[in-house]
C-alpha cells in the first residue's frame, strides 16, 4: 500500500477521466492551434514585423501557443478537484490510509501528463507550417522543447492544484486563474517580444515565469539571433526551482474534508 | 486482542460555539454491528469521522483496535457514506480497481474479490457499465461492495440505506450480512429505528453529544417495562377519563379524538380496570409489544424526535 502506487491510481485515474471526456482534450489544443492561425497569419500579413526573431508572426507564435495550451491544461486539469470534491470522490481517497499531499499529487501529475502531451502536440502540429531552425539540431531542440514542456506543466499543474485545495468554489478558482494567468501569459514574450518593452513592462517580464518558459522553446526551436534571449541555463534553473517550491510549499497544506464532506 | 473494537472515553469535539460531542463515553465490542442511534445533530456522524481519523478529538481518549485513531489505521477501516462517494463517469470495475489500488489490494486477490463482491451485491453483468448509469439502490449497493473491498476489520456505516427502497434495503442488508467475515465489527449510524432494530447485536442512544443509553435492543425494549395499548372509546365522559388518568399511575395517557394511547407497565392487568370504570364506552382494545422506537423516546425525548434536530 505505498504512496506511490497511491498516487499512480489517482494518476491513471485523472488521466482515464480526461481521454474519456475528449472535450478538454480537443479545446485546449484547438483554442491555441487558431490562435496561432489566425491571430498569427493576420499579423503577418497585416503588420509585417521584421524584428521578430523567428521571422514570421506566425511561427513566433508558436512558443506563446504551448505555452498558453499548458496554461489551459493545467486549469482545466485542476477543476476536476471541485468534480470529485463535489461527486464524493474526493472523500473516499481522503478516507484511505494516504495523506492529503499524496492524492494531491497524485492529481498534479496528471496534470503535467495530460498538459505536456497537449502543449506537444501543439508543437507538433504546428512544425510542418512553420520553419524551425533547431539551432542545437532536430533531437537536442526537441529535447530541450519538451524539457520545457514538462518543467513549465509540473510548475502549472502543482500551482493549479494547490489552489484548488484552498479556493472554495470552481468559479472562484476559475476566477483566480484567469486573473493571475492572462496577465502573465501577456507578459511574458508569448504574443510579442519582450525586449523592446518600456523598463518597467521588461521588469514584470523577467519576473514572469512563463517568460522563462516561452525564451527556452524559441531558443529550442529557433536560433539566438542577438542578445535579446535569456538563455537555455537560466529558463531551466528558473522552471526547476519554482516548480520544487511549488510542489514543496503549494502542496504542502493539505485538503481537509470533515466526514460529512464539509 | 484487545475487548473493545472501538473506546472512547470522555470524547469532547467542537465547532466553534458548537458542541458537537461531550463527555462522548462508548464502548464497541468486537465483531458486534452496533447501532448509533440519534436525532440529526446528535453527533453520530462526527463521532464516525473520528473513528475513521478524518478529524480529530479535542478531549479524551479514543482508541480504534487499541490504537489511537490515525490515518494508516484506516487501512483496517471500510467506509460508506450517508452520500455516495463513486465518480460517476467511472465504471462499476474502475471504481473497485480504485480501491484496491488506494487499500494496497494484490492484484490477484482484487480480480477474485471483485467477482466476488460484485456478485454478492447483485452488480456483476453491470462490472462496465458507468456509475451514473446505475439506480439509487445498485450506486449503494457498489457503495458497499467498494468500502468491503480491502477486507476491512472495521465497517463504518453512515445512514447507508437513505433512500434505498424497502426491497432493495433488505437485499442490501443480506449480502452485507453474508459478507460479514469472522470478527468483522460494523458500526452503522442510523436515523432508522426499524432496521437497527433488525441488525444490530447492540446500540446507543446519543442525544446532544453523549451517550444516553447502550444495550442490546432487547435489554432496551425491556428496560422500559412498558407496554402500549390502543383503545377506541365512544361517548367517554370527561370524568371516566379522568379515573383512566389516575388508573395508569405513573403510566401515560395521551386521548386523540376517539382513541386512546396508555402506556402502562402491565397491560394485561390494566385493561380489566379500563372495563370496569367505561364499561360501556369501550369500542376496542389492542395491545401492542414495546419497540426500540419507544425505548428510543424514552432515552432521547420525544421532543428530540429523529429528524427533529438540525442536520449533523
Amino acid at each position: 500500500m505505498s504512496a506511490a502506487s497511491a498516487c499512480a491510481a489517482l494518476f491513471l485515474r485523472d488521466l482515464r477521466g480526461v481521454v474519456r471526456a475528449r472535450s478538454q482534450l480537443y479545446s485546449s489544443v484547438f483554442t491555441p492551434l487558431l490562435f496561432l492561425v489566425f491571430l498569427g497569419n493576420g499579423v503577418s500579413e497585416g503588420l509585417a514585423p521584421s524584428k521578430l526573431p523567428a521571422g514570421s508572426f506566425t511561427a513566433y507564435l508558436v512558443a506563446g501557443s504551448v505555452v498558453m495550451t499548458s496554461v489551459f491544461s493545467s486549469t482545466f486539469s485542476s477543476a476536476s478537484f471541485y468534480r470529485d470534491r463535489d461527486s464524493g470522490v474526493l472523500r473516499m481517497v481522503l478516507s484511505s490510509p494516504h495523506s492529503g499531499r499524496v492524492i494531491l499529487i497524485g492529481k498534479s501529475l496528471a496534470g503535467v501528463a495530460i498538459g505536456t502531451i497537449q502543449a506537444a502536440a501543439v508543437l507538433l502540429i504546428a512544425a510542418p507550417f512553420v520553419e524551425f531552425e533547431w539551432q542545437y539540431g532536430l533531437a537536442a531542440g526537441l529535447a530541450a522543447a519538451l524539457l520545457t514542456v514538462v518543467l513549465l506543466n509540473v510548475l502549472l499543474a502543482g500551482l493549479a492544484q494547490a489552489l484548488a485545495s484552498r479556493i472554495q468554489t470552481m468559479q472562484g478558482f476559475h476566477l483566480v486563474m484567469n486573473l493571475a494567468l492572462f496577465p502573465l501569459l501577456f507578459f511574458s514574450g508569448a504574443f510579442f517580444p519582450v525586449d523592446e518593452l518600456p523598463a518597467w513592462l521588461q521588469a514584470m517580464a523577467y519576473a514572469n515565469p512563463l517568460t522563462y518558459a516561452v525564451d527556452a522553446l524559441e531558443l529550442a526551436a529557433y536560433g539566438a539571433n542577438g542578445d535579446a534571449f535569456i538563455g537555455l541555463g537560466i529558463d531551466f534553473g528558473v522552471l526547476g526551482t519554482l516548480a520544487a517550491a511549488v510542489y514543496a510549499l503549494g502542496l504542502a497544506r493539505t485538503p481537509r474534508l470533515t466526514w460529512s464532506g464539509q | 486482542m484487545e475487548s473493545a473494537a472501538i473506546s472512547a472515553v470522555a470524547i469532547g469535539r467542537r465547532y466553534g460555539e458548537r458542541r458537537a460531542l461531550d463527555g462522548f463515553t462508548l464502548e464497541v465490542p468486537h465483531g458486534a454491528v452496533f447501532g448509533l442511534l440519534g436525532p440529526n445533530g446528535s453527533g453520530k456522524s462526527t463521532f464516525v469521522g473520528l473513528i475513521a481519523a478524518m478529524e480529530a478529538p479535542d478531549s479524551g481518549t479514543l482508541r480504534v483496535f487499541g490504537e489511537p485513531p490515525v490515518p494508516a489505521l484506516r487501512a483496517r477501516v471500510g467506509t460508506v457514506f450517508q452520500e455516495n462517494a463513486s465518480d460517476p463517469l467511472m465504471t462499476v470495475n474502475d471504481t473497485l480497481w480504485l480501491a484496491g489500488r488506494l487499500f494496497g489490494v494484490p492484484r490477484a486477490t482484487a480480480r477474485e474479490r471483485s467477482s466476488s463482491l460484485l456478485g454478492v451485491f447483485g452488480l456483476a453483468d453491470r462490472a462496465e457499465d458507468a456509475v451514473s448509469t446505475l439506480s439509487g439502490g445498485m450506486r449503494r449497493r457498489l457503495e458497499m461492495a467498494r468500502a468491503l473491498f480491502h477486507d476491512p476489520a472495521l465497517l463504518l456505516l453512515d445512514e447507508p440505506t437513505t433512500g434505498v427502497d424497502p426491497h432493495e434495503r433488505r437485499a442490501l442488508w443480506s449480502a452485507l450480512l453474508d459478507t460479514r467475515g469472522a470478527g468483522r465489527t460494523i458500526l452503522l449510524a442510523t436515523n432508522d429505528l426499524a432496521e437497527a432494530d433488525a441488525v444490530c447485536d447492540r446500540v446507543a442512544f446519543i442525544q446532544s453529544g453523549q451517550v444516553k443509553a447502550t444495550g442490546t435492543p432487547a435489554e432496551l425494549k425491556r428496560g422500559l417495562k412498558r407496554e402500549a395499548i390502543r383503545v377506541v372509546v365512544q361517548g367517554l365522559t370527561t370524568g371516566q377519563l379522568a379515573r383512566v388518568e389516575q388508573a395508569a399511575g405513573d403510566g401515560r395517557v395521551v386521548a386523540q379524538d376517539e382513541v386512546l394511547h396508555i402506556t402502562v407497565d402491565d397491560a394485561a392487568a390494566f385493561v380489566p380496570r379500563l372495563f370496569a370504570i367505561a364499561p360501556g364506552a369501550i369500542r376496542s382494545v389492542s395491545i401492542e409489544q414495546s419497540s426500540l422506537e419507544d425505548a428510543y423516546f424514552r432515552h432521547v425525548g420525544r421532543q428530540q424526535a429523529i429528524g427533529a434536530g438540525s442536520p449533523s
